[in-house]
């Protein structure tokens, strides 16, 4: 009897622990995240992943915080989210009714956020008399504008010069050529040859990577009808050209996009695709000095991708005039001039040039003002907020290329079947 | 004159007079209130809203404004190749931490249960795995992971042995999670299984020994049984847990590569805030909560059965 009590017990007590797995009922419910007051000194709340980059991180919130000198009344907070969980945390906060006033994000994610009618309207006040550059493209949904650019970050090929011309190796124009050159860097100067991000686990970031290759090798993911084509020949090639770099042993696979980056900030990588946001975190603070980080185009025949960052204002903000306040500074000359210093060489909402000074000491960052000319968003032209769910399929195509050996066609056969069961066309 | 002898009464045996709970009757429900207050609304609450969404088609950028879709998540898990896949990994990766955590437990436990020189610093040194956080653990193991410049790699050069994918080929990730997650709950079973070999009666032992018992009969006959429930008891909460367990798995692998370790937490996570489908994601967490009842049940009979056997 004692033993059917105990074991009951045991029974009940699994029940209740195993519970921890409803945690996805659990979501919360809506608060006010800005701490402010109609009629008192308003806070406001500006999400960012990059709050957290060593350096940039804090120029960047420092060239925002100027615009407090102006407006007394408000004070800016940060809510500094990590770029792998940026998207989920984001998602759920705002989903839930609550998260930041601000939310600067990655197009993809913008334009879900758009979609889900959880970010308002900007003011039209905020873009009167304002030359906005093509950045403003996509902060356009249904004719409605829901944000404007903070910054956008074209992708280059990089290279530490150092090991470069230690191994007597050329700066790669082909994949070719990329290969035979990391594999020098590597036999020469026992770095690294070459980095870049290869693991789902990371998706967001290794589908906007890996849309240079796809760009680079003529790939368009939709037809002039506007119909999803996934399985092409140019998609077939792209799959092709990355395996044959990831099996060239020249990548450290396995390892996440900040251990690369650190690596190459320590001098022991010789090649790398990055953007511009990302090169100047590699070329600040670490052993490898600005001066010996150049770059170069892409090694493929055609322009390659962009990230681009926007900021929307949450339709759950009770401080929106303030967060117009916001916006319209930053679209001011001081507010870009202030963004300008902070942020390298990204183009940014307006045209400013880049920092005489700033291009001076650093010679790798003329080369992405020239790509900026024809690079092209990530997000699929007439599927910007599905982007993220037609790739998924693609990425886990050319993840099964890349480890098991599959062949690219077939792999893109499956992933075409598998975007058309969405039936997003 | 017939006398009758009345015949011999028991001595009564008087009851204690009952008491009745009067007045203090409210304190131990004082006691209960605060856990049954946790439990209701970090548990009981979010396990019936799983439930409930898990019939719905509720999104995560719009998790109010789910609308009940019947059994429609369910087929679509039942009829995909996703569930049962995750299932066998959750399956093999649980029965692989069940084996070999409660194994290398044991032959712990049995190791240091009775005295020797050193025996505190042994235990301290085998309990370390347990003391470490998870997260940090992970971290760490990351790195001793890491092809390139990972330790193990190192080691493996040394003797010219190439270097092993431990996180990146869909035949070595398995078992790095595996070595790890062993690592980290063996010592806890160690530990409980200690406290169970030393309630085992000294001279129950010596009496078998005295019979001519040699050592592996005296375990296999006195202490094995002894210590069975425990072991039972400790098997079954190993199975739970690594059923629930994320952490690891996430920060070593993320579930990859090709899902080869992507357990139904992993899966849940996935399709909860990469694919933002609430409802898809609820119905990954009833599976797993079935599975653990299921395992609890399979538990509670074998130890009814067991309890019978001895009665018998």
């Amino acid at each position: 009897m004692t033993t059917r009590r105990h074991a009951l017990r045991t029974f009940g007590a699994v029940a209740l622990g195993t519970g921890v797995l409803g945690t996805v009922g659990a979501c919360g419910s809506g608060s006010d995240a800005s701490g402010g007051t109609a009629d008192g000194p308003v806070t406001l709340v500006l999400s960012n992943s990059q709050w957290l980059d060593a350096l940039r991180g804090e120029k960047l919130w420092a060239a925002v915080k100027k615009f407090e000198d102006s407006h007394p009344d408000i004070t800016l907070e940060q809510e500094a989210i990590a770029s792998a969980d940026y998207t989920s945390k984001i998602t759920t906060e705002m989903g839930a009714g609550q998260g930041p006033d601000i939310v600067i994000a990655q197009e993809a994610l913008f334009y879900q956020l758009a979609d889900a009618g959880l970010l308002v309207e900007v003011d039209d006040e905020v873009t009167d008399g304002v030359e906005l550059n093509t950045t403003a493209d996509n902060g356009v949904l249904d004719d409605v504008r829901y944000g404007i650019a903070w910054q956008r970050a074209v992708y280059a090929m990089i290279y530490d010069k150092t090991l470069v011309d230690r191994a007597g190796a050329a700066v790669p124009t082909t994949v070719e050529e990329l290969i035979a050159s990391a594999q020098g860097v590597q036999a020469a100067t026992g770095a690294v040859g070459f980095t870049g991000r290869h693991l789902i686990a990371d998706f967001s970031g290794w589908m906007m990577d890996f849309q240079n290759w796809a760009y680079g090798h003529g790939v368009e993911w939709v037809d002039a009808d506007g119909e999803l084509t996934i399985d092409t020949p140019e998609a077939a090639a792209a799959f092709a050209a990355f395996k044959s770099v990831y099996d060239a042993a020249v990548m450290p696979i396995g390892d996440d996009m900040p251990t690369q980056r650190n690596r190459f900030k320590e001098g022991q990588v010789g090649f790398s695709i990055d953007n511009s946001g990302g090169t100047l975190n590699i070329g600040n603070g670490g052993a490898l000095q600005a001066a010996e980080l150049y770059s170069a185009p892409l090694p493929f025949q055609n322009p390659g991708a962009h990230q681009q960052i926007y900021l929307g204002i949450s339709t759950h903000s009770e401080h929106a005039a303030a967060a117009n306040t916001f916006l319209t500074w930053l679209l001011s000359e001081e507010g870009q001039q202030s963004l300008r210093l902070a942020s390298g060489p990204d183009a940014l909402a307006t045209d400013v040039p880049v920092d005489p000074d700033f291009a001076a000491a650093n010679p790798w960052a003329p080369t992405f003002a020239d790509l900026a000319a024809n690079s092209r968003s990530t997000l699929i032209p007439g599927y910007e907020a599905s982007t993220d769910q037609i790739m998924r399929p693609v990425m886990e195509a050319l993840e099964r290329v890349l480890v098991s050996g599959a062949d690219p066609a077939t792999e893109l056969a499956v992933a075409q079947s598998e975007v058309d069961a969405l039936n997003l066309s | 004159m017939t006398t009758t002898v009345a015949p011999p009464q028991a001595p009564a045996t008087r009851r204690p007079p009952r008491r009745r709970h009067r007045g203090g009757g409210a304190v131990p429900y004082l006691f209960i209130f605060p856990p049954l207050a946790f439990l209701t609304v970090f548990m009981f609450g979010p396990l019936v809203q799983q439930v409930w969404i898990s019939f719905t088609n509720t999104r995560l950028l719009n998790p109010t404004g789910g609308r009940f879709v019947g059994l429609e998540n369910y087929v679509r898990l039942f009829t995909g190749d996703a569930l049962i896949h995750s299932l066998w990994v959750t399956v093999s990766y649980t029965a692989g931490t069940v084996v070999f955590g409660v194994g290398i437990g044991l032959v712990a436990a049995l190791a240091i249960t009775r005295p020797f020189r050193g025996r505190a610093v042994v235990r301290g040194v085998l309990l370390f795995g347990w003391a470490v956080p998870n997260v940090a653990a992970s971290l760490i193991w990351l790195w001793m992971f890491n092809e390139n410049s990972g330790i193990l790699n190192r080691v493996l050069s040394w003797f010219g042995v190439d270097a092993v994918p431990w996180l990146t080929s869909t035949t070595w990730a398995p078992v790095s999670i595996l070595l790890v997650t062993v690592w980290q709950v063996a010592p806890f079973v160690m530990l409980v299984l200690l406290a169970a070999l030393q309630s085992v009666p000294e001279e129950v032992r010596e009496a078998a020994r005295v019979d001519g018992a040699d050592a592996l009969s005296v375990y296999r006959v006195v202490t094995l049984p002894h210590i069975m429930p425990t072991l039972r008891l400790v098997s079954v909460l190993m199975a739970v847990w690594t059923i629930r367990r994320f952490e690891i798995i996430y920060l070593l692998t993320g579930g990859g590569p090709l899902d080869s370790t992507s357990t139904l937490v992993v899966s849940l996570r996935q399709t909860a805030f990469e694919d933002r489908d609430l409802g898809g994601a609820g119905a990954y967490g009833v599976v797993g909560l079935v599975l653990a009842l299921v395992i609890a049940a399979v538990q509670l009979v074998l130890e009814r059965r067991a309890q019978k056997g001895s009665d018998a």
